[in-house]
């Protein structure tokens, strides 16, 4: 849960439209900040170094222009605090160890509970 | 002495005489050994044939018994022939040996005729004897060869068959027989279309008369895939070849046929795993495009879902839409599975813990609440992936409840069985009726009303993977019977 002496930001980045809009109902019905990114280049805008990150976001895997792992590096280079999680409509043994690796907290598969997803960010946070 | 009146009958023709030197000169030249005895086996005349035959000169051998050229292994035959002889008969030509100066053994096609005087008495014999040294080389050299071409013919790993224009086998080698299962016996002589199925079985004699008649080739020297038949009316493809030929003047075809069953077999499951890759990429993208809005149509209902009264008729409705967007969603997930089964990683495992488990979950199945279900036996550790071990299993447990209607009992054995761990699921259903059964591992093929008809394919394909078998069987005794093999563990 969120404290009162920082409101926590969550990035949620999907070209759905439809899970942009879930979770950030979600999420904000919670009491997180909420920012979205439709594509890979929205989500790096939102995590470049100098900016103030997200404390969360919850990343999926396909987007218009990433289809690979190289975003979620980024992200992790760029903002080493911040938690990702990833979203996946298709994962392999392989893409969950190598997402793992680059430090993702857990990926998760598509479809899911809207409210276990909002779950496992409060988890996240916590951890942190 | 029957000797000297045989000599005196030949001194009958004297010298002077002119017939008598005719047929000296006759018998002298004559490359046959001619020799004349008397009756108790001395030699009295002895030509040039026998000279260069036996390599005795006259002088040497006139006066000796003729066993001087009779092997003693063949002593008994030329008694024999003495007693044909003093009986007044005739020896036919016949194959036997006799025996040179040296020893040599020569093979001889010979006569033996008696010699009567005026009166009609035997008064002694001649023997014409021919060295068939060089035919009898030439037979064995016949036979040599007639058996190296029977070995070729015995020997070929394919199927040789010959037919005359009628069409009846007078030749079928031992592959024919392996393939066909018919004995050479119960083929020779029969019409070749018994090795057919419809409609070449009706038609062959026809194909025959059509080429005799027309001599337009449609096989012959061409050669094509057939399809055969064996003794118990199965089929099978091969590639036949027909040779043609004239024996005697008669008309001979001879067919060689290549079973081509092992590569229709390959080429049929390389077209399967073609059509598996291809299908296993588009279920990816498939997956990902409906996967993906299906998420978010869920998501959505399900927000929408919490600002509604609970309990209200709206929120039921919202509860409907996302269970079905769950079935659609575990459609999805089943096609997935089939088409692109994940690589199975292979670890040692105990079965029974993983069977134990599995039970467990399927207990809970709401169809299986008065159902038993007891597993006994034990197997050694499985080399087998954990994961693809329990959705095969959960699979077959879940289709046996799925059968059961409700209640009785479940077994599932655990056994080891040639080298491998068998786990048998057995049910107490209906069973399933053999044209059915024939069917149930195609993709898609279901009897359910609500099936993707992929659970027991994808079983196979994951068993497969971890190079273990799946089979069904419908025992007498009612029910269904499904058999998984798996790969027992190296020991270490």
């Amino acid at each position: 849960m969120p404290n009162s002496s920082h409101t926590k930001r969550v990035l949620v980045v999907d070209d759905e439209l439809l899970i942009r809009w879930a979770l950030r109902e979600a999420l904000e019905a919670k009491g997180y900040v909420v920012t979205e990114a439709a594509d890979a280049a929205a989500a790096k805008m939102a995590v470049r170094v100098g900016a103030e990150p997200p404390d969360a976001v919850v990343l999926d895997y396909r987007l218009p222009d990433s289809s690979d792992l190289t975003l979620l590096a980024a992200m992790r280079d760029a903002a080493p605090a911040t938690a990702v999680i990833m979203m996946t409509a298709h994962s392999t043994p392989d893409m969950v160890s190598s997402a793992l690796d680059l430090g993702a907290v857990r990926v998760v598969s598509k479809p899911f509970e809207v409210h276990e997803m909002v779950d496992f960010v409060a988890t996240a946070l916590a951890a942190r | 002495m029957g000797s000297s009146r045989l000599m005196s009958a030949i001194n009958h023709f004297g010298p002077d005489d002119q017939m008598s030197g005719l047929l000296r000169a006759i018998v002298e030249s004559s490359d046959d050994a001619i020799i004349g005895k008397s009756l108790d086996g001395i030699i009295v005349s002895w030509n040039g044939g026998a000279q260069r035959m036996y390599g005795y000169a006259a002088s040497e051998a006139v006066g000796q018994p003729i066993s001087l050229v009779v092997p003693e292994e063949h002593r008994p035959e030329l008694e024999r022939i003495q007693q044909e002889i003093r009986a007044g008969r005739r020896v036919a030509s016949h194959e036997t040996v006799r025996m040179t100066r040296d020893g040599h053994r020569l093979p001889v096609s010979l006569t033996v005729s008696p010699i009567l005087d005026a009166r009609g008495d035997v008064i002694g014999a001649s023997a014409i004897a021919r060295d068939i040294t060089e035919s009898k080389q030439l037979m064995n050299a016949l036979v040599a060869s007639e058996e190296r071409y029977r070995s070729i013919v015995e020997s070929a790993v394919d199927a040789i068959l010959v037919i005359d224009a009628q069409g009846r086998v007078e030749a079928y080698n031992a592959a024919a027989a392996r393939l066909f299962g018919f004995a050479a016996d119960e083929v020779i002589g029969r019409n070749v279309n018994v090795l057919m199925p419809e409609p070449y079985h009706h038609e062959h004699d026809g194909y025959i008369g059509r080429y005799l008649a027309t001599g337009e080739k449609r096989i012959i020297g061409i050669g094509r895939e057939v399809t055969a038949r064996r003794k118990d009316g199965s089929t099978f493809p091969v590639q036949l070849s027909v040779g043609e030929m004239t024996i005697d003047g008669e008309r001979k075809f001879t067919g060689i046929l290549h079973d081509l069953t092992a590569r229709v077999q390959l080429e049929s499951q390389l077209r399967e795993q073609a059509a598996l890759t291809r299908l296993g990429e588009m279920a990816a993208v498939v997956a990902h495009e409906v996967k993906n809005p299906l998420t978010g149509i869920r998501g959505a209902v399900q927000i929408i879902g919490t600002r509604l009264p609970a309990g209200s008729r709206d929120a039921e409705v919202i509860k409907e839409i996302v269970s079905r967007i769950d079935a659609l969603n575990d459609l999805m997930k089943d096609l997935l599975l089939f088409a692109r089964p994940p690589q199975p990683r292979i670890a040692t495992l105990d079965p029974l813990p993983i069977l134990t488990m599995v039970i467990g979950l399927v207990r809970q199945d709401a169809g299986a609440r008065n159902i038993i279900i007891d597993l006994d036996g034990s197997s050694p550790p499985v080399a087998a992936d954990a994961e693809l071990v329990k959705l095969i299993l959960q699979n077959l447990l879940l289709n046996a409840v799925h059968a059961m209607a409700g209640t009785g009992r479940i077994h599932v054995n655990v056994a080891v069985e040639d080298q491998t761990c068998a786990i048998a699921v057995n049910d107490q259903g209906p069973g399933i009726p053999p044209d059915v059964r024939a069917k149930l591992f195609t993709p898609f093929f279901t009897t359910k009303s609500r099936g993707t008809g992929l659970g027991l394919s994808t079983a196979r394909r994951f068993v497969e993977a971890q190079g273990g078998s799946i089979s069904i069987d419908c025992p007498p005794g009612g029910g269904t019977s499904v058999l998984v093999r798996l790969p027992l563990a190296a020991k270490s």
